[in-house]
């Protein structure tokens, strides 16, 4: 209780501070036309303040408060000696003395442990560097204002990388920091010291120009400190080694390392692909697709034609010569791929087809509720959930993983005459149902319903030859003694597809997301476009293959970039359910690994830093395809 | 103009961004000065001294621990472990008008990493692995004891327990809690009722597995799985065998990496371990395979005589089921016989305190980590939360008061104070990349059958760190 309370006032603290600083920032703003000099004031000692509460809050200066208070002062002296001269040269002076006491109270306060030490080479070439940016800059702004103030603002930046940033703090002594401080302090003053003296309309224009930065600069800062800022120093720890506090340069060799890793890809057992029963599968129900694609294209007087029936089967062949290829070529990338590849396809499809069937149906809340509920769960939830579900017991024990349960009762059914012929005959009364079917798209010249009929029967034939011949289910017969026991399936532990079985937990997940946007946008697809082509005589397939899914093509769109950015992400669901064992490790994972349990930050960065580049692309596709929406409304 | 414009306006975004950070911290401060002592009220600049400048101080009067707080974090995370230290701390901080607060988290092991390297350490962790304790060590994150916590250290614990805490030659953890990791669990009345002799030796220990299968019966239970640990019993097998079969010196060398993974009598005992652990008949997996079997799992298999032995540590008292009759009658426990030339090693474990921060009240509850009073409160504390029974707890302390056990323990007491030659878990020496990572994970991989031994052992040596 005591730390809800304490969480309740932190937060009410904090919304109380900003928006006190929000309003003072506007009202502060408000004091530049009319009274100059306490604007200044009030600028110079909030800079300084500023400048040393961060210090303060990195435990970078001992005595704190007196350091602070001290700066404060001379900040606002400062400030506002400043605005009550109209002399050019003593504004200068001013503003030279002001830093140099400024930079000289930051060397005298700084805390021992990390005192620069002033290396001459490095402070020289840093410098130089500072210089050079700044006179590249002044020449490219076309030569108008004076040379002197770009040298010093960016002579003043390469002394601050060249004493204090770039070497590591520590080992230096308190006249070395001084200095650092003092010669610092110097430059940004006379810097400051040079800025024109403002007449009342540059007054006015600062108290109006300064609101949009004002609104602007919060989300900005967030966003640097959060995203910009770390990432900057991800892409930097990548190329070092060592451990968190020796941290060395090493060039590329952590993504060496990371390509060079026999367990990032592994072709060894590539040709295993074209031997699997997968593979052959799906080329044969790919063909079949093709074959209905050109017998239906004929008809319409095209080389191809994409029906419904022909596409189904083509993207099911597409699925199994995917999953065949996944499961040959193993690898903590091809891992993430496959998660990519089916989790995106299966949820997509899936939150597609429940959209449209459910569309306008009786109880249509009522199953889309149910359906997008999973997504209430978080991963680690759903992956406890899912690790019950696939949980294997030993042979002699009751199964208590539904999976597992169910697959055991099939093989003790297809063990048992009496249930194996009560199962067949239900399986041969759906075939006969689905020939059926078929027989009246071909009498109908429908061939994709042929097709897809025949599809359908394909699995059901072989569930009949499955259950007449070698058995179905988690059974194994003992040899010696001819009994049969039942077997289960170790889900988690099975290579290669132990990993498929963790993708259905995302699936799981992800279906309901992708229904729900897409159902979305199907109920937004005109009605008049739709009883048009109604009254053109179109039909039910073909009104969803040719006005709806067109129509929503953008947002599938955006559901396949959102998925394939959350599933390349993956972390939780391998962590949780198999932490990486058993040929299942992903990037995500790896990352964390490395980093956090070996304290390899830079292989750690370096893995991050890939999946980064992973990302990007797909995000650069969302925005893309973001502004030209935008550009077409 | 507009130059001194993006100037101010670039100060106000300082500004704001310095407001925001401030009021940040104003929330974490409020909500951590109860379980942290509160660091802004004393001046004191950065905590942690530079590492190599190992200057040790002594501790100050107890005096001044009087409304103090130290927080203590560890791996230790059930309720009657972490209950019984934290009951065993109350009574020092209750006796002392301090507080100490203990944390526990079962992935102990990569919150450490990343709250030391965050900067915001605990101001006690305690360490379930000496090979991690050195790399605090020389990373600088903990501080060398001060001399007069050493002394209690040295005075009470046996010489193998201290060296463990012991890194170049500087003391820094304390023990805390030991482990014997060579012991059988087994019924005695399973034993009994089926004439089973304690076997003496390894021989004997493989014939009586044999006959156990020859009767119908399934003589191992064997788990592996521990979340992100999953392999470390695996690993433990590894060692216990290592010690057995190749002897302390060659164990040393191994654990040190002067011995590969690939050497060809590691890699004959790791597929010792693995023939005979896939023996049909030979292993019970509660959750079907070796490598799915939470390795707390196999407590009621060996109770309901599912299986008939289990290898598994002292703390594995803890996973029996509630009620079990334990020491003669009930479930007991049998040395891991010794190997061929006669000597009995001991495998042990257990976990060493050490400190982060540099104040006396955080020396003065280590100075009590060392202490007898420690280990007897700790032990009554447990004992009391586990209703009497076995509580999971040992300790090796030499000063204790050994009557607060119970007899089953006070044998494995005498085994680890005893022994003659005593080596700490391997795993838990070897740096963390080999002894926290690929040990587990390719162990794991080997046990499950997705890869060979020989590539597993040559994926170990890969990974082990070339520094």
């Amino acid at each position: 209780m005591d730390r809800v309370i304490a969480t309740v006032v932190g937060i009410i603290a904090a919304v109380g501070v900003s928006a006190i600083v929000f309003i003072g920032a506007n009202k502060v703003f408000d004091l530049a036309p009319r009274r100059w000099s306490l604007f200044s004031s009030l600028i110079g000692g909030f800079s300084s303040l500023l400048l040393f509460s961060l210090l303060w809050g990195n435990r970078l200066i001992d005595q704190p408060v007196a350091a602070t208070a001290l700066a404060l002062i001379v900040g606002a002296a400062a400030g506002y000696a400043l605005s009550r001269t109209s002399d050019q040269s003593a504004h200068l002076v001013i503003g030279i003395s002001g830093g140099v006491i400024l930079g000289g109270l930051l060397g005298f306060f700084f805390t021992d442990a990390y005192l620069p030490a002033i290396s001459p080479v490095t402070l020289v070439v840093s410098v130089a560097v500072g210089l050079a940016v700044g006179a590249a800059l002044w020449a490219s702004r076309g030569r108008k204002t004076s040379i002197i103030r770009p040298l010093l603002l960016w002579g003043s930046i390469g002394w601050l990388f060249g004493a204090w940033l770039i070497p590591t703090l520590g080992g230096g002594s308190r006249i070395e920091a001084v200095i650092a401080g003092a010669v610092l302090g110097a430059g940004i003053g006379a810097w400051v010291g040079t800025f024109p003296l403002p007449d009342h309309r540059m007054k006015q224009s600062i108290a109006l120009g300064s609101r949009k930065y004002i609104f602007l600069i919060p989300a900005l800062g967030f966003v640097l400190m959060t995203l910009v800022i770390p990432l900057i120093r991800t892409f930097w720890l990548g190329f070092l080694t060592g451990t968190p506090t020796q941290l060395t340069w090493t060039g590329m060799s952590n993504y060496v390392a990371i390509v060079t890793d026999p367990g990032i890809i592994d072709f060894s057992n590539w040709t295993d692909m074209f031997t699997s029963r997968l593979m052959w599968a799906g080329v044969l129900v790919l063909l079949i697709g093709f074959a209905v694609a050109r017998i239906s294209g004929k008809r319409l007087g095209q080389t191809v034609g994409l029906t419904g029936g022909s596409l189904s089967a083509i993207a099911a062949g597409v699925i199994l010569v995917g999953f065949a290829v996944f499961a040959a070529v193993r690898g903590t990338i091809s891992n993430n791929l496959w998660w990519i590849f089916a989790v995106t396809i299966f949820s997509t499809g899936m939150g597609l087809a429940i959209a449209v069937l459910s569309d306008r149906s009786k109880g249509e809340s009522v199953a889309k509720s149910m359906i997008f509920m999973p997504m209430a769960i978080s991963f680690v939830g759903a992956s406890i959930i899912w690790r019950f579900m696939y949980i294997a017991r030993p042979p002699q024990k009751t199964q208590t993983g539904v999976m597992n349960a169910v697959w055991i009762k099939l093989g003790q059914w297809s063990n048992s005459p009496t249930a194996t012929a009560v199962i067949v005959a239900i399986l041969i009364l759906i075939l006969v149902g689905i020939l059926f079917i078929a027989w009246r798209g071909r009498k109908a010249h429908m061939p994709a319903i042929t097709a897809g009929a025949v599809v359908v029967a394909l699995p059901i034939v072989w569930l009949i030859y499955r259950f007449l011949g070698p058995g179905l289910g988690g059974f194994q017969v003992i040899e010696a003694t001819g009994q049969t026991i039942g077997q289960p399936i170790l889900f988690l532990q099975e290579a290669p597809f132990n990993n498929f079985w963790m993708m259905v937990v995302l699936i799981w997940i992800q279906t309901g997301f992708a229904m729900v946007i897409l159902s979305a946008a199907i109920k937004a697809v005109p009605t008049e476009l739709i009883e048009a082509s109604r009254i053109d005589g179109a039909s039910e397939s073909q009104v969803f293959w040719r006005i709806t899914i067109p129509q929503v093509s953008p947002t599938i769109g955006v559901v396949v970039t959102t998925l394939v950015v959350t599933v390349l992400k993956v972390f939780d669901i391998p962590k949780v359910m198999t932490n990486g064992n058993f040929g299942t490790q992903v990037l995500a994972n790896e990352m964390w690994q490395r980093a956090f349990t070996e304290l390899n930050f830079g292989l750690g960065s370096a893995i991050a830093i890939v999946l980064f580049l992973g990302v990007l692309p797909i995000m650069w596709l969302n925005i893309r395809r973001m502004q030209k929406e935008r550009a077409a409304h | 103009m507009k130059r001194f414009r993006i100037v101010l306006l670039v100060l106000v975004a300082f500004a704001l961004v310095a407001a925001a950070c401030s009021s940040s911290s104003d929330e974490t401060t409020t909500t951590a000065t109860e379980s942290t002592e509160a660091t802004t009220t004393t001046a004191a600049p950065a905590t942690t001294t530079t590492a190599g400048g190992g200057e040790t101080t002594t501790t100050e009067a107890m005096a001044s621990l009087e409304g103090t707080t130290v927080t203590v974090f560890g791996p230790e995370s059930s309720d009657e472990e972490a209950g019984a230290m934290q009951d065993a701390l109350n009574v020092f901080a209750d006796a002392n008008g301090m507080t100490i607060t203990y944390t526990g988290a079962r992935d102990f092991s990569d919150q450490i990493n990343a709250q030391a390297a965050g900067g915001n350490p605990p101001d006690i962790a305690i360490f379930p692995q000496p090979g991690k304790l050195a790399d605090f060590a020389r990373e600088g994150f903990i501080l060398p004891l001060p001399d007069d916590v050493t002394a209690t250290t040295v005075e009470n614990w046996p010489e193998a327990f201290v060296s463990f805490g012991n890194v170049d030659g500087v003391q820094y953890g304390v023990p805390n809690k030991a482990d014997i990791k060579s012991l059988v669990w087994y019924d005695t009345q399973a034993f009994d009722a089926n004439g089973y002799a304690i076997p003496q030796s390894l021989d004997e220990l493989w014939a009586l597995s044999d006959q156990m299968v020859a009767n119908g019966q399934t003589p191992w239970c064997v788990g592996i799985e521990s979340g992100p640990a999953t392999g470390w019993p695996f690993t433990d097998w590894v060692e216990d065998m290592t010690l057995r079969l190749q002897g302390a010196d060659y164990y040393d060398q191994w654990v040190a990496g002067e011995i590969k993974f690939s050497d060809p009598a590691m890699i004959d005992i790791w597929q010792t371990i693995i023939d005979l652990w896939n023996k049909p008949g030979y292993v019970y997996a509660a959750g079907g395979s070796i490598a799915s079997t939470p390795f707390g799992d196999n407590g009621q298999p060996l109770v309901d005589g599912d299986c008939m032995m289990h290898r598994q540590a002292s703390f594995y008292s803890a996973f029996l089921p509630e009620g079990t009759p334990t020491g003669p009658g009930g479930i007991d426990v049998f040395y891991f016989p010794a190997g061929p030339d006669g000597t009995k090693p001991v495998l042990g474990g257990g976990t060493l305190a050490a400190a982060f921060d540099d104040r006396p009240e955080v020396w003065a509850v280590m100075n009590y980590y060392a202490s007898p009073e420690y280990s007897t409160e700790r032990q009554k504390a447990q004992q009391a939360r586990k209703g009497g029974q076995l509580s999971g707890y040992l300790s090796a302390n030499k000063n204790m008061d050994t009557s607060v056990f119970l007899p089953l323990e006070q044998t494995m007491i005498d085994i680890m104070l005893n022994a003659e030659v005593l080596r700490f878990d391997g795993s838990d020496l070897m740096p963390a990349a080999v002894g926290a990572g690929t040990f587990w994970t390719e162990g794991t991989s080997a046990v499950n059958g997705d890869e060979t031994v020989e590539e597993a052992v040559a994926n170990i040596d890969a990974s082990w760190p070339s520094s």
